[in-house]
């Protein structure tokens, strides 16, 4: 594989001059597909001896049944309560004496298991992720304590914080029309309470088989040999019927769409605003992705500038295409530029959206510089970059990638497609995407300081 | 996502083992294979004659670069009448220099593939970035103009006044935050180490004036490290460090006093922050922990491996896998230059907030009383050692690594010799560390929830209660 020659003369002196571009960093990887529909992908990295697997199955929040919201994230907790083989605890006492780490994640298009150790704990972690794609030890007393514990996880990280992730959870639940993308991932405590272990066998069969599934491995690994080892341990695992993929298009929406929910425990009042973005990889993707950073990415961004800086109407701004849940590359069917603007008590919510449509504004008129799309584009390559810098991350990437396309190019060419993008082209996006019959919003103020005052505006 | 903390990857951990009765393992899991050394990278150690610390790892192949910068002097440091003034400093440091303004120096570390990131701590003021190796040239340029030649413009200043004290209005609607404000008055009282935010007050009554002059106090070379860590050759980066930093004087005024040692003795009392409306209730068991050059620092952390830092602790497996009270239990040893801490944590619903404490005393105590079997001892011991592996692989991991143990008084080879220390702990190098740190008795009880929530679950015990200091 090919690496750029200055990455071993330290470029200072070379790249000087270089704008944002012209610099390739690609690990040797490679790709195999077992028969029963398995996909493989192995990276390398010889730095330290240690790897990192991401094994992702094409199940997502999206896909979770109607009156069952917050089963897929559910499910996620009874793939650690162990197999007919491995009773729950082996797998996590196998990682921690391997000296390595695991966890899991949820979005809206995936579910990923990621697990990172030193190489001598390849064999029994592969053996163990094969284990769990056969079959699961689906007891009741699993289930009721796994439910407490995502009770317990959407107590601390939603009811229990100021603000609930409602830039998150409630947003898309205003901006889409669908079910979807528009109902409460983490779930309803009635749609969580009412989930049976029948539930869970059923959507395992659905969904977690092999040939709905990528595999990543990456680290201090020789390619043959780790597509032996999987071969060994995954090939025998029946393929089963491809799980139905219901439409998730939305209705165009036609006009703007307001609310103003309380929050009893936030202390200052925040907006969040989202804008329905273009289908994932269409023409105008990287455009929408640079627009995002442009808009978002730190206080060189124009909406920190223009709202905390030189307006001084909000104390700090976030946001970006598929935030908070995800990049701008990793997703997969309908999703938002999302801005998520916290602002001081003494500020109207018509001044901070003022201030912001101005920046819009701006952009749709006259659009980026040059010289301020290279910047943002040189952070966006950077950041890329950076995820493919430690084997857990690296394997995420790739595994998702796969999941989507089929192939993990665009892991290893989108820091460079990036450069592509043209000035016109965020304004042209920016003109046609980020206008008020595009958009939704949510104003969260602070809820009097009585009781009963109000509802809580919480997102359970 | 089955543990919030772990997002960062594996920085901190939790996952498992059936402390009482393991599950057999099964009969055809394959052994581990053989394992391979793990070398921590090997660092070059210079110094400039202005008296600048240089650490430099050069690690060629991914094309980025971390640096990071102490500075000694952090909360501690802190006037008496400016307690947490360290924040809005780090706040403000890169809000302009002689050259440059705040926007300006935000858009060249953008177009150099990074941010700046400045935050306080108890012993230091910490600034780091990571970029492009192609851009080192031009952003170590900044990094050094914020370093030397700050200038704290008065409408930056005022502006990040009202942001700080407006955020922290905001904070102060985390449970976290409160909980951790409180263990550190619990732990720490009146000694300089309860700082670890600002107040309404301080913030205030704060001005340019007194940012420029600890600015003046505490930013000098001989007072500061540079590391660098990423795809560079050594020599090369010394020479950018020197032409960046040579000319840099410190002042002829004598440096920020250490901190004395602080050994806390806390009160075993129930310390209640009210929080009206909380759906539960955040527990920290919190007592003196060894510093991080003790010889039982390395037993102190297989112990805690085993009690609580793990998914497959013994705490772990009790109160969540077992009872399902909590999605995030944690127990954690934290060191600075002067002292440490030894915390338990957990966020509980409010019903089970008294069964919750009843099980992390019991957890504790049986540290003190039982020592662990072999294979929580192998277990805890490996997970530490990979552990270590893993997060060598980072490079900004390495710089804030390098950077810790220098603000702690430690030689960079420490880094590999950690893992060395943990591998050769024995069973009764953790009895020793649990009978000196574990003991409940030892801990003070802090809890922020509803008031009457956590005094109706706490009252059984018969622990007097406090209101927070």
């Amino acid at each position: 594989m090919k690496r750029a020659i200055c990455l071993f003369v330290l470029c200072t002196a070379l790249c000087l001059a270089c704008s944002a571009g012209a610099q390739e960093w690609k690990p040797p990887t490679s790709m195999k597909k077992l028969p029963n529909g398995l996909t493989v992908v192995v990276s390398e990295d010889h730095s330290a001896p240690t790897f990192g697997i991401c094994i992702s199955y094409g199940i997502g929040f999206r896909l979770e049944p109607e009156g069952r919201t917050g089963f897929a994230h559910l499910f996620e907790h009874m793939m650690f309560e162990g197999t007919p083989n491995s009773p729950k605890g082996v797998f996590d006492r196998v990682i921690e004496s391997g000296g390595g780490a695991n966890n899991g994640d949820t979005r809206y298009d995936f579910t990923e298991y990621i697990e990172t150790a030193p190489t001598s704990a390849l064999d029994p972690l592969l053996w163990l992720e094969a284990d769990r794609m056969k079959t699961l030890d689906f007891s009741n007393k699993n289930l009721e304590n796994q439910r407490n514990v995502v009770e317990e996880e959407v107590r601390v990280n939603v009811m229990n914080q100021p603000y609930g992730f409602f830039f998150a959870i409630d947003l898309p639940g205003k901006a889409f029309d669908t079910y979807p993308n528009a109902h409460n991932f983490y779930g309803d405590f009635k749609d969580l309470d009412a989930a049976k272990i029948e539930d869970v066998q059923k959507f395992y069969e659905q969904y977690y088989s092999p040939n709905n599934a990528v595999l990543a491995i990456v680290g201090d690994v020789n390619p043959a040999e780790v597509y032996e080892k999987v071969e060994k341990y995954f090939a025998g695992i029946p393929s089963r019927p491809a799980p139905p993929r219901p439409t998730m298009e939305e209705k165009p929406q036609t006009a703007e769409r307001r609310e103003t929910e309380t929050d009893k425990l936030a202390k200052v009042p925040a907006l969040a605003i989202g804008y329905r973005m273009p289908p994932p990889r269409s023409s105008s993707s990287l455009a929408a992705a640079v627009t995002g950073e442009l808009l978002h990415n730190g206080q060189a961004s124009r909406l920190y500038q223009a709202l905390v800086k030189e307006k001084q109407v909000a104390l700090s701004v976030d946001g970006g295409v598929n935030w908070p849940l995800g990049n701008p590359f990793e997703y997969n069917g309908p999703t938002l530029m999302a801005s998520f603007i916290v602002y001081p008590p003494n500020v109207t919510e018509e001044q901070v959206l003022a201030a912001y449509d101005a920046a819009i504004n701006e952009l749709a008129t006259t659009g980026p510089s040059q010289q301020d799309l290279d910047r943002v584009v040189t952070k966006m390559r950077s950041d890329l970059y950076g995820q493919l810098e430690i084997p857990i991350t690296r394997a995420s990437a790739l595994s998702h990638a796969v999941l989507f396309t089929g192939s993990f190019e665009s892991v290893f060419n989108t820091p460079d497609e990036l450069t592509k993008v043209t000035p016109d082209q965020v304004r042209d996006f920016t003109a046609k995407y980020l206008v008020s019959t595009n958009r939704t919003m949510i104003n969260r103020v602070p809820a009097p300081a009585r009781p009963d005052a109000g509802k809580s505006g919480g997102a359970q | 996502m089955r543990f919030v903390k772990i997002i960062a990857i594996v920085a901190l951990c939790a996952s498992c083992a059936l402390a009482q009765k393991p599950a057999p393992l099964p009969k055809d899991l394959p052994p581990y294979g053989p394992e391979k050394p793990v070398e921590a990278p090997p660092v070059k150690i210079a110094k400039l004659d202005n008296g600048l610390t240089v650490w430099l790892v050069s690690e060629p192949g991914f094309p980025k670069v971390s640096c990071t910068v102490a500075i000694r002097g952090g909360y501690a440091a802190d006037p008496g009448d400016r307690p947490g003034i360290s924040e809005l400093l780090s706040n403000t440091i890169d809000q302009g220099t002689k050259l440059r303004n705040a926007r300006k120096i935000a858009e060249e570390f953008q177009g150099a593939g990074g941010d700046l990131s400045a935050s306080a701590g108890r012993d230091e003021i910490q600034v780091s970035t990571t970029i492009l190796a192609s851009k080192v040239e031009p952003a170590i340029a900044v990094l050094a103009d914020i370093l030397q030649n700050a200038s704290f413009p008065d409408d930056e200043v005022s502006l990040a006044k009202k942001n700080l004290a407006d955020s922290l209005q905001q904070r102060e609607a985390d449970p976290s935050f409160l909980a951790s404000r409180a263990v550190a008055s619990v732990l720490f009282g009146r000694s300089p180490y309860h700082v670890i935010a600002p107040t309404q007050e301080s913030i205030a009554a704060s001005t340019p004036a007194d940012l420029r002059k600890i600015y003046a106090q505490r930013f000098r070379p001989d007072q500061t490290v540079f590391i660098a860590v990423g795809d560079f050759r050594n020599e090369k980066m010394f020479e950018l460090v020197k032409t960046n930093f040579g000319s840099w004087k410190a002042p002829a005024e004598s440096p920020v006093a250490d901190t004395a040692r602080i050994n806390p003795e806390p009160a075993h009392a129930l310390f209640l922050v009210e929080r009206p409306g909380s759906v539960q209730t955040t527990i920290e068991l919190a007592a003196a922990g060894p510093l991080r050059s003790a010889p039982d620092y390395e037993s102190a952390m297989v112990a805690n491996a085993i009690y609580g830092g793990t998914f497959g602790s013994r705490l772990v497996l009790n109160i969540r896998e077992d009872k399902g009270y909590t999605y995030s239990p944690y127990a954690e040893l934290n060191t600075y230059r002067a002292a440490g801490d030894f915390v338990t944590r957990a966020d509980v619903r409010n019903e089970v907030t008294g069964a919750t404490y009843n099980e992390m005393s019991y957890e504790l105590n049986r540290m003190v009383t039982s020592s662990p079997t072999a294979d929580e001892l192998t277990q805890a011991k490996r997970f530490l050692v990979g552990i270590e592996a893993i997060r060598l692989q980072s490079r900004s991991a390495v710089a804030e690594g390098l950077s810790d143990l220098w603000v702690k008084g430690l030689p960079p080879e420490e880094i590999g010799i950690y893992g060395k220390k943990i591998a050769a702990t024995t069973s009764d190098d953790v009895d020793a560390a649990a009978k000196k740190y574990f003991p409940a008795s030892r801990a003070a009880i802090v809890a922020v929830g509803e008031g009457k929530v956590v005094r109706e679950a706490l009252a059984p015990f018969g622990i007097p209660i406090q209101p927070a200091p």
